[in-house]
């Protein structure tokens, strides 16, 4: 269950597990995967199961069934540490994968552009597409429309006998729209609501969009 | 015979010595002295300043001189004898009386002091030549455990004390003194092991865990009471009318100017406050109100810096301070003459903590200690009426040890393992003597092993899973330099939230809070702390930076470490109080009289329950629908209940609740009217499948998430970092919700990740308890009233703020809700 929402002109698909689908392009966005954290992690002797891993690349590939884009554009942080055995993994899914994949370079993506250009992936620091700029940290000023990551954003919901929900979400602001990460072991950060956001939360497999008025500004 | 005579001349020695400063040794000391010369283990049931660290250093030096006459000269160099305190802060005087002795005697000892407080090159010293008697914490002992070559460090050392055992006994840091004792034992077959401990509901049981279960230790062991019989007085701070008393508010400030009256008339007066946050607001109230006492009151908390606890701790032995505004943070050790009286304000919550508290006024033998108990709010009275037939008769509670702690295994097994590296046979005889792992399977202890080599149960070569190795001789050992550099740092992590130092901003350290404060404030924001108001400035490296300010604020940081609940003891003294309720008023106590006005209005709407009757209130407010009931357990009972019972309710139907509780009752709070008839026909109080229900239940709440945060930091699978040594490993650091899910999500047979489970209840709350409250109630009357507004008994349980959630919703239909709610 998807819901589509037009920004910049373009009608876009927000999908519940955090990725974006451009009509327009034919193309599929994410942001912070976090590839490697895990096995940085078990390197360094913290047992994070390791199991865990996989998820990514599963969920990719039903996406990639789902939509049958043309390309992937990844906003940044796709590659968490230097590389462990998740690179494999990663170079793997690549080779497999039967798309164009492009990387628009993160703070984590500590690697440099020269592995990923072997895997035939095209690397970039910002990327002008259509009306849109992609660029890994939001951008400050800018022209037309800018698609970001790096945040992580959730928001916190507030209901009636003081229940609360803090969930991540796709984060809409004047021009700019801030994806939620899409890795499995990353956190979140809670947004600062203003009004005139609009926000899309993450539940699961269903998306839900919210009035900024509802939101608890914390 | 003769061994006994031998024995009375080294007996003697310590008599003599206590004749030259006037004094006559108690039995209790002579007891220990002669027990220990007859090679006995032991625990000796002593409170805090009657003399108990005389009762062990004497014979530990007695036993030394007596192998020097035996022998001359035959006692090598090096440890002799180890004394472990859970508060380096009290570690000063335990090196001073040692001193006095030593000195007095004449014996050639060195003792030496090795905390975290301990420098560098002290360290560096000790390990080079370790003193002949040292003085130590629990964590500091286990770094010890983690340098090399520690067998030999404790090879000829003949004695270990563990003093305040009874505050290690209900903890991980008890666990870890059991592990550390176990492999003591293995390097110096016969050391002698003595635990002191205050009055606790289970000293046997307290001297079963210190020594082993079974083992030859506790077979050669004495238990020692030292029964001084102190007479205690409890006095009520009652306000003249019972008008305008509150019925919750847990600060008690309006009766600030009783307490004016009591420092009055006494030389020195110690006020305990429940919580950090309780002492900063007191403190301040304080000084606003009788500024004259500027320079004559001070505050001690455990997150104020340790140069002004040293400072206030001096300055009360020697006078200067008219009162002090303190936490549990003096409960402990320090024995300070000058105090005269003392003040509990709001509930203490368990008898063992009251009277210690109360021991420390009057310390001089055969005075009277006089302790005022100030509510807070009108039913604490009755808690005020219960103690004071505590201190009368029994009702101690228990202190309950831990079982099965796998993160503090692991945490030791590692430890082990970057020093000489262990065998894990050998080790496994050892670790299945404690008390905790007593019931450990072979199955587990394989377990365990896997989860350190490999970080997994599955075999999988192509894993790059770093920690512990198996070395071709099959020793287990740490090889990688930044595996055991970590380890090191995290070694002793026994602790709740994040601390962050506070710090003005041109330097000068004030103390500590806990990050989830820090992180709610906003440049500017002003807050009490340490009894300054201090200006945010920002957070700066696990920093938080301030300057002083002059605006006034009422925010103070609260302590999430703080909460107390009831013994099984203390809840029955509670519920047989307020019973009395409904007898005549020549047979009630001049608490429960004072709370006419309170009962009335009870009555007014609902009932003020008798032996027979279990009530059950509801209504509405505009946080949504209210149901409250009020069993009289405690809070860890209601805890569980609440939870059990708002699990059962939402099988019948998808719903969800916030949960709140105290120490008289629990509310389930929703956004939708329960059907009350169908809770009580459902027979959901029913103590069938009890333990079941209640795991599942945790399933559905979040009491598990924070449990497994600490267990994820002492097993060391989260890493904290280390603020204090500017060590920051943020590519390091996870969150432990993170790591939850991915835990359940994918491993959900670890044995950490099942101990974040069984720990939420099984820990504090036996499962009896448990099961007799529900047959209580399911044998009592089910009263249902429904309210039109909130009742007094329910007013302290629904403007709770800490709460618990649980849901059988799903998380769409949750936020479908919400979203129309609110965008109505």
């Amino acid at each position: 269950m998807t819901q589509t929402v037009d920004f910049g002109g373009e009608t876009l698909h927000l999908h519940p597990w955090g990725a974006l689908y451009r009509e327009a392009a034919d193309q599929l966005l994410v942001s912070d995967l976090h590839l490697g954290k895990i096995s940085h992690f078990r390197k360094h002797g913290a047992a994070v199961p390791l199991k865990a891993t996989a998820r990514n690349f599963e969920r990719l590939d039903d996406l990639l069934d789902e939509f049958q884009p043309e390309s992937i554009a990844f906003l940044g942080d796709l590659f968490h540490s230097y590389r462990n055995r998740e690179w494999d993994d990663f170079a793997a899914w690549v080779k497999t994968c039967g798309t164009r994949l492009i990387l628009i370079e993160g703070n984590h993506d500590i690697l440099g552009p020269l592995p990923f250009e072997k895997l035939g992936i095209q690397v970039c620091a910002t990327l002008q597409s259509g009306p849109f700029t992609y660029t890994h940290h939001p951008l400050q000023d800018f022209e037309g429309y800018n698609i970001a990551g790096h945040i992580h954003p959730a928001v916190r919901l507030t209901g009636e006998g003081r229940q609360s929900l803090r969930v991540p979400c796709f984060h809409f602001r004047n021009r700019q729209l801030i994806l939620p990460a899409f890795g499995a072991f990353t956190g979140s950060h809670l947004m600062k609501i203003r009004s005139g956001d609009r926000i899309y939360a993450l539940a699961g497999d269903a998306i839900f969009p919210l009035e900024a008025a509802s939101l608890k500004n914390s | 015979m003769a061994e006994r005579s031998k024995n009375d001349i080294w007996i003697s020695k310590a008599t003599d010595w206590f004749g030259n400063q006037g004094w006559t040794p108690f039995a209790f000391q002579r007891q220990t002295w002669s027990a220990f010369l007859n090679n006995k283990n032991g625990l000796l049931n002593a409170p805090t300043g009657s003399g108990k660290t005389y009762a062990l250093w004497f014979p530990i030096l007695l036993e030394y001189l007596r192998k020097e006459e035996e022998r001359p000269g035959s006692s090598s160099s090096g440890l002799k004898a180890v004394w472990i305190t859970p508060l380096r802060a009290l570690s000063e005087e335990i090196r001073q009386s040692a001193e006095r002795i030593i000195s007095d005697l004449g014996i050639p000892f060195t003792v030496g002091i090795r905390t975290g407080d301990t420098s560098q090159a002290e360290r560096a010293r000790q390990r080079k030549k370790m003193p002949d008697l040292l003085i130590t914490t629990p964590e500091s002992l286990q770094l010890l455990l983690a340098s090399k070559g520690y067998a030999r460090i404790f090879g000829k050392c003949f004695a270990v004390v563990v003093d305040e055992w009874h505050e290690l006994l209900g903890s991980k840091r008890g666990v870890q003194m059991e592990l550390a004792l176990s492999r003591l034992k293995g390097v110096s077959p016969g050391m002698k092991i003595w635990g002191i401990s205050a009055t606790i509901g289970n000293l046997e049981q307290a001297r079963e865990v210190l020594l082993g279960p079974g083992s030859e230790a506790l077979e050669n062991s004495i238990l020692i009471r030292a029964n001084l019989n102190k007479r205690i007085t409890v006095r009520s701070i009652l306000p003249e009318t019972m008008d305008t008393f509150p019925w919750r508010g847990h600060l008690g400030l309006h009766l600030l100017d009783s307490v004016m009256e009591v420092l009055r008339s006494s030389q020195t007066t110690l006020i305990f406050t429940n919580t950090r946050s309780q002492c900063e607001i007191w403190f301040q109230k304080l000084l606003e109100r009788y500024p004259e006492l500027a320079g004559e009151i001070a505050m001690h908390h455990g997150s104020i810096n340790k140069d002004t606890r040293l400072w206030v701790e001096q300055a009360i032995r020697n006078n200067r301070l008219k009162a002090v505004v303190c936490t549990s943070s003096l409960d402990l050790g320090v024995d300070f003459a000058p105090v005269e009286r003392v003040i509990q304000i709001g509930g203490p919550k368990g008898v063992a903590r009251f009277l210690q508290r109360a021991g420390r006024s009057g310390h001089r033998p055969g005075e009277e200690s006089l302790i005022y108990f100030l509510p807070t709010h009108a039913i604490e009275l009755i808690e005020a009426s219960a103690l004071k037939k505590t201190v009368k008769g029994e009702g101690i509670e228990d202190r309950i040890p831990y079982l099965n702690s796998f993160d503090v295994l692991v945490q030791y097994l590692t430890t082990l393992a970057v020093s000489d590296g262990f065998f894990p046979e050998q080790i496994f005889m050892e670790v299945q003597g404690t008390f905790c792992y007593q019931a450990m399977t072979r199955d587990q202890w394989e377990w365990l092993l896997k989860f350190l080599v490999l970080g997994s149960q599955s075999l999988n070569t192509y894993d790059e899973y770093k920690k512990v190795e198996v070395l071709e001789d099959g020793r287990f050992k740490v090889t990688n330099r930044g595996v055991a550099m970590r380890h090191r740092f995290q070694i002793g992590t026994i602790v709740g939230d994040a601390d962050l130092t506070v710090r003005y901003q041109k330097g000068g350290y004030i103390g500590t809070v806990e990050e989830w404060f820090a992180s709610q404030l906003q440049s500017g924001d002003v807050f009490t702390f340490a009894g300054r108001n201090l200006e945010f400035l920002r957070i700066r490296e696990m920093q938080v930076l301030v300057r002083k300010s002059n605006k006034k604020t009422s925010r103070v940081p609260s302590w999430m470490g703080g909460r107390l609940t009831l013994s099984a003891q203390m809840s029955e003294l509670l519920r047989q109080e307020l019973y009395s309720a409904s007898l005549p008023a020549s047979d009630q106590s001049e608490e429960i009289r004072s709370l006419k006005q309170l009962f009335d209005r009870q009555r007014q709407e609902s009932i003020v329950p008798g032996p027979e009757d279990f009530l059950i209130e509801t209504f509405k407010t505009s946080d949504g629908y209210h149901h409250i009931f009020y069993p009289f357990e405690g809070r860890f009972v209601h805890e569980a209940l609440a939870s059990l019972l708002s699990y059962r309710i939402s099988l019948l139907s998808p719903i969800t609740f916030s949960l709140a509780y105290n120490d008289y009752g629990f509310e389930l709070l929703s956004d939708r009217e329960l059907d009350m008839q169908m809770v009580l026909d459902n027979d959901l109080f029913s103590p069938e499948y009890l333990m079941d229900d209640l795991q599942k239940s945790l399933n559905s709440t979040e009491m598990a998430r924070r449990k497994f945060r600490d267990i994820a930091v002492i097993s060391g699978l989260v890493f904290s970092g280390y603020p204090k040594k500017g060590i920051k490993l943020k590519h390091l650091q996870s969150s432990s919700q993170l790591l939850f899910e991915v835990f359940r999500d994918y491993e959900p047979d670890n044995l950490l990740f099942q101990q974040a489970f069984r720990e939420t209840f099984e820990h504090q709350l036996e499962e009896g308890r448990l099961r007799l409250a529900l047959e209580r109630i399911q044998s009592q009357k089910h009263i249902w009233k429904s309210c039109t507004k909130p009742t007094p008994f329910s007013f302290p349980i629904i403007t709770d703020r800490l709460r618990e959630k649980l849901s059988s919703e799903k998380l769409a239909d949750r936020i479908r809700r919400m979203t129309q709610k609110l965008s109505r």
